[in-house]
C-alpha cells in the first residue's frame, strides 16, 4: 500500500527534474503566463526578496483565516532597471512587511502572478513605469 | 569619412524602449510574412493566448538584430566615441552592438553573430545604419512569445533620428528574403529620460536562476535555485 502511495511522488518527481533542466534555460521569458485582464488583490507578508535580474521575484505569505494551512506565493515583477527608475530600491519590500499585493494571476491556477501595485500599512503605493513619461 | 560634427544629434544617454507603441504595432501590424512563416506565427500567437508562451528569449540568449530593437523593454544605454557608435543594453550584458562610423566597409566574409556587422554614416541629421552578418538563428520578433528565425541572408538598414530632443525613432527597413515576402519597415520609438536624469543597472539573465550561497570553505557563491516551467520565476526560492 505504501509503495502504491509513493509512486505518484516518484513520477512527480521525475517530472519536475525534466522541468528544471528545461527550466533552467527560461530566465527571460514572456508576460502570457499571466491573465493580465482579471487583476487580483490579496494581503500577506513578505517572506523573501529576490532582487535579480531580468526579473525580481517576492515570496508571499498570504494571511490565512485560523485553521488554513499557510502558503507560499511568488509575485514576479519587472527588472531591478526598471522599480529604480521607478523610484524603489532593493529595501522598498522587507521580508516581514506587511502589505497589499495587487497582481496578475498565473493563468494555470499556481499559487502566483505578475505584481502590478503593493500598498504599503502607512498608505504608501509602490508602482513603477517602463517608460519615462509621454509628455516629452 | 562621414564623422559625427558639431552638426549632427547627439545621440548619447540612456533610452526606454516605447513599450506601449510595441504592443501597439505587435496587435495591429503583420509583418509581411511569407504564408509558411505567417502560419507559425499564428501558432505561437494562438499558444500565447493559451498560456503556453514560446519563449523567444531563452537561454539567456541576447535578443539579437532586429529583435533588440524591435521588442526589447529594458534602457539601451548610446555612447558616441570618434569613430564608432555603441549601444549597450541594460538586460544583460551580452547586448552589445558596435556600429562603426569611421568610414570602413562591411567584412567581404563576416562571422556571424548576434547583432551582426554594423556601419553607418550621417546623413544631415539621420544617421543610417547598415547591417549584415547576424545569425540565421536571430529571431524577428513581434513580442517575446512571437517570433520567427530569420534563417539567413538578413540585411537591416536604420535611420535613426531625433523626432523630438528627447524622442528617438528607429526607422527599420528588414530584409529576409528567407521568411518574409519584401522588405519590412517599421519605426520603433525611444525615449530618454528628462534632464539625462536617469539610472542604468547590471542585468545579469542568468542571475534570476540563481540563489546567494556558500560553499565548503565559507566563501560566497552562487548556487542554482529550484526550477520549474519558466526557470526559477514562479518558484519558492
Amino acid at each position: 500500500m505504501r509503495m502504491i502511495e509513493m509512486l505518484p511522488r516518484t513520477i512527480l518527481l521525475a517530472a519536475s527534474l525534466i522541468l528544471s533542466f528545461g527550466g533552467m534555460a527560461a530566465a527571460h521569458h514572456s508576460n502570457a503566463a499571466y491573465d493580465l485582464d482579471n487583476p487580483k488583490t490579496m494581503e500577506g507578508t513578505v517572506k523573501t526578496v529576490n532582487w535579480t535580474n531580468p526579473h525580481i521575484t517576492f515570496v508571499v505569505e498570504p494571511d490565512v483565516k485560523t485553521g488554513e494551512a499557510p502558503a507560499s506565493w511568488v509575485f514576479e515583477v519587472s527588472s531591478p532597471g526598471v522599480l529604480t527608475r521607478s523610484g524603489w530600491t532593493k529595501r522598498s519590500l522587507q521580508p516581514g512587511d506587511h502589505a497589499v499585493f495587487r497582481y496578475a494571476p498565473l493563468r494555470d491556477g499556481n499559487p502566483g502572478g505578475f505584481l502590478l501595485k503593493v500598498t504599503l500599512p502607512n498608505g504608501q503605493e509602490l508602482m513603477y513605469s517602463l517608460t519615462p513619461p509621454a509628455d516629452q | 569619412m562621414a564623422r559625427a560634427s558639431a552638426e549632427t544629434p547627439d545621440l548619447s544617454g540612456v533610452w526606454i524602449p516605447d513599450v506601449k507603441d510595441q504592443k501597439r504595432q505587435e496587435i495591429e501590424i503583420t509583418p509581411p510574412w511569407k504564408p509558411e512563416v505567417l502560419k507559425q506565427i499564428q501558432h505561437l500567437v494562438a499558444e500565447e493566448k493559451a498560456g503556453r508562451p514560446f519563449l523567444v528569449l531563452s537561454h539567456c540568449m541576447p535578443h539579437g538584430m532586429p529583435s533588440w530593437m524591435l521588442i526589447a523593454h529594458n534602457a539601451i544605454e548610446i555612447l558616441v566615441t570618434p569613430g564608432r557608435i555603441t549601444m549597450l543594453g541594460e538586460g544583460d550584458g551580452n547586448r552589445l552592438r558596435r556600429i562603426y562610423t569611421d568610414g570602413r566597409a562591411h567584412p567581404e566574409d563576416p562571422d556571424l553573430t548576434f547583432h551582426g556587422h554594423s556601419i553607418a554614416h550621417w546623413e544631415g541629421e539621420t544617421l543610417v545604419i547598415d547591417t549584415v552578418g547576424i545569425a540565421p538563428q536571430a529571431y524577428i520578433a513581434i513580442s517575446e512569445a512571437a517570433g520567427i528565425p530569420n534563417n539567413g541572408d538578413m540585411h537591416i538598414v536604420e535611420r535613426l533620428h531625433l523626432a523630438k530632443p528627447d524622442v528617438l525613432n528607429d526607422d527599420l527597413e528588414i530584409t529576409a528574403p528567407k521568411v518574409l515576402t519584401t522588405t519590412w519597415k517599421t519605426t520603433r520609438i525611444f525615449r530618454r529620460y528628462p534632464e539625462r536624469h536617469y539610472e542604468i543597472t547590471e542585468g545579469e539573465c542568468a542571475e534570476e536562476d540563481l540563489s546567494a550561497g556558500k560553499d565548503e570553505f565559507g566563501n560566497d557563491i552562487f548556487i542554482p535555485a529550484p526550477q520549474g516551467p519558466y526557470g526559477s520565476v514562479h518558484v519558492v526560492k
